[in-house]
């Protein structure tokens, strides 16, 4: 019992997430609370999720790429060219949309694995490949899009992003549950291995390549279906929406404790750092800050959490016996 | 003859294959679009290629230590916005106004270098975090460019100087010229460049043999710092006016002029030299493309395509096994 107890206050990477995130809706209530007199309404919250969804879902994907080591830049070129063929396909029927979804993500997914073939066929350095694919995808995105419009089909929103129902929390849960298994399965434990230390990971026979293209892969697929969630709730397509994730994502994946030098951390996080990064953006307007501001403070908060999560590591290290090892 | 063929290292090689690249695009363009190569042509994306030669000497500087800086675009906007905020136009606020905007290069690389170097914050969270609160900065200390102030232009003879000629040549390539021989200098020539290259190729063994890793790392940062607000004088000496998301295409345009020149984004590889080529090939795409009309998706496309072709050719690393 004490074991499992000193496990739970062990400190690990993705605490860093939460404990920013715990900071961060303390921090919301109450500005909210004392700007509005009122505590949060189920509506507050509700928007709150829709909104972060799209970041949480690509912080995902690149929660992925960074536990091998790696980063993706081309995540704002695959949502913008997934979100354009999710506005651009709006009219059709119900089925219709339903295959066009489909498609969607196949594409986001494809997109993914070519990365991941370059970078590990190719040998050519993950930042090098990711972004000179990033201005491909974006130019895609250009033409399947010319011009922001399109819409959402009112069945998808009801299903997706409801409004009114929390239809959003169940697709977090998903989202988080679907991680918990990925990182039970070989391939999870091979995605830690190979970010670890990808020379023993191959000396014990992990096929690193495969790996690697599994892992962008799969992160293009998550960055396909925040462009369906982003379609969703903003109810219409740009064809550079996807530009301001590729930051973000680094952001909140930083935030959520997981290392970039690979092997450490944990989606989990990834997810607490987006809402916490999403939630700073509210915190800041019932503040009655400026929004003009409003990046000074992400990129505050970006470097002191993770110089709190060094801190807590360092204090961690300095007293004996302090962690299960 | 065998003399020259020993001193070709792996190094210079890609030196070379970076010249190659750049007179092979300009080829290309003299082929299908006549005019292409003339000497105003060229002259006029030198010119352009100048701007991302100073980004890319910083970049490149960081590069070689295995670091990236992310903040260069806010540094050069924000540098660009206090010349003219400090100068108001006037002649005489002139030399103020341009130690303010390096000063502003200066303090940002440095508190970048010592969140790397001494806080032990990843390169890219670091400067991430800085161009984030040199973004709001900038937006919000001039009201989104909407104070009184943000009206006024760079002061004359700064925008003379740059547009002018010296003996024929326009100023702003001799400027890009002493930059070059600037970096070049000190990374060749000095104590200090030896470090640099000792550094960049194994940290831990430069520590060893008493090179203080910390203050190399700062320094370049720094510098790095220093010359995103080169670029940023430049630009908006060049334009007149400073404009909100000046330097947004400067962060992915720098990284890619560092590697087209065949600097290892790993560190420890590369000379500035190579950058100028890097610099020019960018430009000679991007211009070869208007040139025939491409629309912009299109453009983006073929832009992605050609860097990954580059890459393919002579920058890639080695295999593990």
């Amino acid at each position: 019992m004490r074991d499992r107890l000193r496990g739970l206050l062990t400190w690990t990477p993705s605490m860093l997430g939460y404990a920013v995130l715990a900071a961060t809706v303390t921090a919301y209530l109450a500005v909210y609370t004392t700007s509005l007199g009122h505590l949060p309404t189920s509506f507050d919250y509700l928007s709150l999720l829709n909104t972060s969804l799209p970041l949480i879902f690509v912080a995902i994907g690149q929660s992925l790429v960074v536990l091998t080591g790696g980063i993706d830049l081309s995540v704002g070129g695959i949502v913008s060219l997934c979100v354009a063929i999710t506005a651009a396909a709006s009219g059709a029927s119900l089925p219709a949309t339903i295959g066009w979804l489909l498609v969607v993500l196949a594409v986001g997914a494809a997109c993914g694995a070519v990365n991941g073939l370059i970078i590990a066929k190719g040998r050519i350095a993950p930042i090098l490949t990711t972004l000179a694919t990033l201005s491909v995808y974006s130019g895609l995105a250009l033409k399947v899009l010319p011009v922001p419009g399109g819409s959402v089909a009112p069945a998808v929103r009801a299903v997706l992003t409801n409004p009114n129902l929390p239809t959003g929390l169940i697709w977090l849960g998903l989202a988080v549950v679907g991680w918990l298994v990925l990182r039970r399965t070989r391939f999870g434990m091979r995605i830690y291995a190979v970010g670890s230390d990808e020379t023993s990971a191959r000396a014990v026979g992990v096929p690193a390549a495969r790996v690697k293209v599994g892992v962008y892969a799969l992160s293009g697929l998550c960055s396909g279906l925040a462009a369906v969630f982003y379609v969703s709730t903003t109810t219409a397509g740009d064809p550079n929406a996807g530009a301001p994730y590729i930051l973000t994502s680094i952001a909140a994946v930083v935030v959520g404790g997981v290392a970039f030098s690979g092997g450490r951390g944990s989606a989990r996080g990834a997810v607490s750092g987006a809402l916490a990064l999403t939630l700073v953006i509210d915190v800041l307007f019932f503040a009655g800050i400026d929004p003009l501001y409003q990046s000074l403070f992400q990129g505050l908060f970006l470097v002191v959490s993770v110089l709190l999560g060094s801190a807590a590591l360092l204090v961690r290290r300095l007293r004996p016996r302090g962690g299960t090892s | 003859m065998t003399v020259l063929l020993e001193r070709v290292t792996p190094g210079t090689r890609r030196i070379g294959y970076a010249f190659a690249a750049a007179v092979g695009i300009l080829l290309v363009g003299a082929i299908v679009h006549p005019g292409f190569a003339s000497w105003t042509s060229l002259r006029a994306m030198l010119i352009l290629a100048s701007f991302i030669g100073f980004v890319g000497a910083g970049q490149m500087l960081v590069v070689l230590v295995g670091g990236i800086d992310l903040s260069m675009p806010w540094v050069l906007n924000g540098a660009a916005i206090v010349l003219t905020t400090t100068s108001l136009g006037r002649t005489g606020r002139l030399v103020p106004a341009l130690l303010a905007a390096l000063a502003v290069g200066a303090a940002v690389g440095l508190a970048n270098g010592l969140g790397v170097a001494w806080l032990g914050v990843p390169a890219v969270v670091m400067t991430l975090g800085m161009n984030g609160v040199l973004e709001g900065l900038s937006l919000g200390l001039s009201k989104g460019l909407t104070c009184e102030s943000c009206a006024s232009y760079v002061p004359d003879p700064l925008h003379r100087l740059v547009v002018g000629r010296f003996g024929g040549v326009p100023t702003e390539m001799l400027l890009w010229a002493g930059v070059a021989l600037f970096v070049t200098v000190l990374l060749t020539l000095t104590t200090f460049g030896r470090r640099v290259y000792a550094v960049g190729n194994n940290p831990r063994a430069a520590f060893l043999a008493g090179v203080s890793v910390r203050a190399v790392t700062v320094a370049l940062y720094t510098l790095s710092g220093v010359f995103a607000a080169v670029a940023g004088i430049a630009l908006v000496a060049y334009g007149g006016q400073p404009s909100l998301g000046l330097g947004d295409p400067y962060l992915f345009e720098s990284i890619a002029a560092v590697v087209v020149g065949g600097v290892s984004i790993l560190g420890g590889r590369g000379h500035y030299i190579g950058v100028v080529a890097g610099s020019v090939t960018l430009v000679a795409i991007v211009t070869l493309l208007q040139a025939q009309r491409v629309p912009e998706y299109g453009r983006d496309v073929i832009y992605g395509l050609v860097i990954l072709a580059i890459l393919f050719t002579y920058g890639r690393e080695r295999a593990d096994d």
